[in-house]
C-alpha cells in the first residue's frame, strides 16, 4: 500500500516538481485558450458558410460540409504529426511559415494550435449548425420581410439566438479540447504532460503526473458544473413564469 | 397612413399567379387588383392557397408563373425571375410591403422597442435616436407605450401581435398584409388586435388581410375574396360577398364558419 502511494501520491515528491510541472501546465493552458478562442471563431465561419442560401452558394457548402465530415473523421494526433512533420519540409513557404516562431512560442507549439484549430472547428461547426437550426424559420422570415438581406438576418437575428442555445455545448467542446492538448506532446512540446512524463521516465515516480492530473481538473470541474449550471438556465428560461436570462 | 391615399391609382396587380411546391398546386392562377387605400380581406378554407397568395406578393416564396405589379412596376417577370436574392425586385418589394405573421415570429432576444427599431436601424439606416422615437411613437398607437422594454416573452399573444403590426408600420410600407394574424391567439385577445387593423385601414392603409373573422371583413373590408383550390372562386363587396354569395363553395364555407 505504501509502496502504492509513493508512486502516485508523494506529497513531497509532487511539491518538490510543483513549479515545473506547473511551468507545463501553464503552456498547456496557452495552447488551450488559444486554440479555443480561434477553434470557436472558425467554427462560426464554417456554420455561417453552411447556411449560405441558393444555388450560387452550393460549391461553397459542398466544399464547407467536406471540410467538416473529413476533419472530424481523422484522428487529431495523426493530423498534428502530419502538420509537424509536412509543413517544414515545404520549401515553397517563407521560413516564417514553414517554422514560427511568432510571440516567442516554439513552432511546435502553433503546429499544435493549428492543428487543434482544424479538428475542434469542424466540431464545433457542427455544435452551431444545430443552435441554428434549432432558430424557428419564422425568425428568417420575419427579418428578411422586414427588408433584411440574409447576411443581416444572420448576423442580428439568428446568430444571437443559436449561440445562446449552444454555450453549454460549445463549453463541452472546449473542455474535450483542453485535454486533448496533451496529444500535442508527441511532437516535443513541452506541455504539462511531456514535462510530468518525463519525471517519470527520469525518477520511476509517477506522482508529477498525477500532479498534472490534479491541476487539469482544477480547470475542468469548474467548467463542467458551470456547464450543468448553463443546461439547467436554458431549460429555466422556458418554463412559464422563470426569470428572465440576461444577454450573454 | 402615411397620407397617401389615391383611390384611382393601382397598388397591386396579380395577373395568372401560379405557384407548385412539388407536385401541389397551391395557387392556379390567380389574378387580383387592388387599389390604393383599399382594403381586401381574403375568406377561403385552410389549404385554400391564401397564406401562399400573401407570402407571393411579398416575394417570401417567389411565384413561378404569371406576374405581379407592386405600384404598376412588375416585379417578377415571368418564369423563374423574381426568384434571384440578389435582383432589385427583393428590395423594392420588401420596402414596400409589410407583412404581419399568424405566429407573431418577434425576435425573442430583444425588447419590443428593440424590435421595433432594428430593422429600421439596419435597413433604413436611421439613427438609434430617430428610430427609438418612431418606435415608441408606434408601440404608443398600438396601445403598448408602457411596454417599451419588454421582452417578448413576457407579453401576451396579443401584446405581441401588436409589437408585430409595429415593427411592420415602422418601415413606412405601402401596403400591409395580414396573414391570420389572430388565428393563434386566445378568444379574449383577438378583438384588440382587430382593432388596431381596424384602425389602420380607417387611416387609409392599403391592406389585404387573410382571416377567418367574417365580422371583420364585414364591417372593415372594401372588398371580399373567397379562394378555394388555389383559385379566386368570387370576389365583391362584402354586402354581396358574405350576405349574398352567389357560388356554392363560398355559400357552403359560410355556412360552415358562420354556423358556430
Amino acid at each position: 500500500m505504501q509502496e502504492f502511494i509513493n508512486q502516485f501520491f508523494d506529497v513531497g515528491f509532487m511539491v518538490d516538481h510543483f513549479d515545473e510541472v506547473l511551468e507545463g501546465f501553464w503552456v498547456t493552458i496557452q495552447l488551450s485558450v488559444l486554440s479555443g478562442i480561434l477553434a470557436l471563431i472558425w467554427g462560426l465561419i464554417l456554420a455561417t458558410l453552411r447556411q449560405l442560401p441558393g444555388k450560387g452558394f452550393l460549391p461553397v457548402r459542398v466544399v464547407t460540409i467536406a471540410y467538416i465530415d473529413v476533419f472530424r473523421g481523422i484522428p487529431l494526433l495523426l493530423l498534428i504529426v502530419l502538420i509537424a512533420g509536412g509543413i517544414p519540409a515545404l520549401e515553397f513557404l517563407p521560413e516564417s511559415l514553414r517554422l514560427p516562431q511568432w510571440l516567442g512560442k516554439p513552432d511546435n507549439f502553433w503546429f499544435g494550435v493549428l492543428a487543434i484549430t482544424i479538428t475542434y472547428g469542424a466540431y464545433m461547426a457542427e455544435v452551431y449548425r444545430s443552435g441554428i437550426e434549432a432558430v424557428p424559420g419564422g425568425q428568417m422570415e420575419a427579418a428578411r420581410s422586414l427588408g433584411m438581406s440574409h447576411g443581416q438576418a444572420m448576423r442580428n437575428v439568428i446568430l444571437p439566438q443559436a449561440v445562446r442555445k449552444v454555450i453549454a455545448p460549445l463549453l463541452n467542446d472546449f473542455i474535450a479540447l483542453t485535454k486533448d492538448t496533451t496529444l500535442v506532446s508527441v511532437i516535443a512540446l513541452s506541455e504539462v504532460t511531456l514535462v510530468a512524463s518525463d519525471i517519470q521516465s527520469e525518477t520511476f515516480n509517477s506522482s508529477a503526473l498525477v500532479l498534472g492530473a490534479l491541476m487539469f481538473l482544477a480547470v475542468t470541474l469548474p467548467l463542467a458544473r458551470l456547464v450543468d449550471k448553463l443546461i439547467s438556465r436554458e431549460q429555466g428560461r422556458f418554463t412559464r413564469g422563470a426569470p428572465r436570462v440576461e444577454a450573454l | 397612413m402615411q397620407g397617401q391615399v389615391n383611390s384611382s391609382g393601382s397598388m397591386l396587380s396579380l395577373r395568372g399567379v401560379c405557384k407548385r411546391f412539388g407536385d401541389l398546386e397551391v395557387l392556379r392562377g390567380v389574378d387580383l387588383e387592388v387599389k390604393k387605400g383599399e382594403v381586401v380581406c381574403v375568406l377561403g378554407p385552410s389549404g385554400s392557397g391564401k397564406s401562399t397568395l400573401l407570402r407571393c406578393v411579398n416575394l417570401l416564396e417567389p411565384p413561378e408563373e404569371g406576374d405581379i405589379h407592386l405600384e404598376e412596376r412588375s416585379i417578377c417577370r415571368g418564369p423563374g425571375s423574381g426568384t434571384g436574392e440578389q435582383s432589385w425586385e427583393l428590395d423594392f418589394v420588401r420596402q414596400r410591403v409589410g407583412i404581419v405573421f399568424q405566429q407573431f415570429n418577434l425576435f425573442p432576444h430583444k425588447t419590443a422597442l428593440e424590435n421595433v427599431t432594428l430593422a429600421q436601424e439596419k435597413v433604413l439606416g436611421r439613427g438609434a435616436a430617430e428610430a427609438r422615437k418612431k418606435g415608441a411613437e408606434l408601440l404608443e398607437r398600438v396601445g403598448l407605450g408602457d411596454k417599451l422594454g419588454e421582452y417578448p416573452e413576457r407579453l401576451s399573444g396579443g401584446q405581441q401581435q401588436r409589437v408585430a403590426i409595429a415593427r411592420a408600420l415602422a418601415m413606412d410600407p405601402h401596403v400591409m398584409l395580414f396573414d391570420e394574424v389572430t388565428s393563434a391567439l386566445d378568444p379574449e385577445l383577438v378583438k384588440e388586435v382587430l382593432d388596431v387593423m381596424r384602425e389602420l385601414a380607417e387611416e387609409g392603409m392599403t391592406m389585404i388581410v387573410v382571416t377567418h373573422e367574417i365580422g371583420f371583413a364585414r364591417e372593415v373590408a372594401d372588398r371580399v375574396v373567397f379562394m378555394d383550390e388555389g383559385v379566386i372562386i368570387e370576389e365583391g363587396p362584402p354586402a354581396q360577398v358574405i350576405d349574398g354569395p352567389r357560388e356554392e363553395r363560398t355559400k357552403k364555407f359560410l355556412g360552415l364558419v358562420l354556423a358556430h
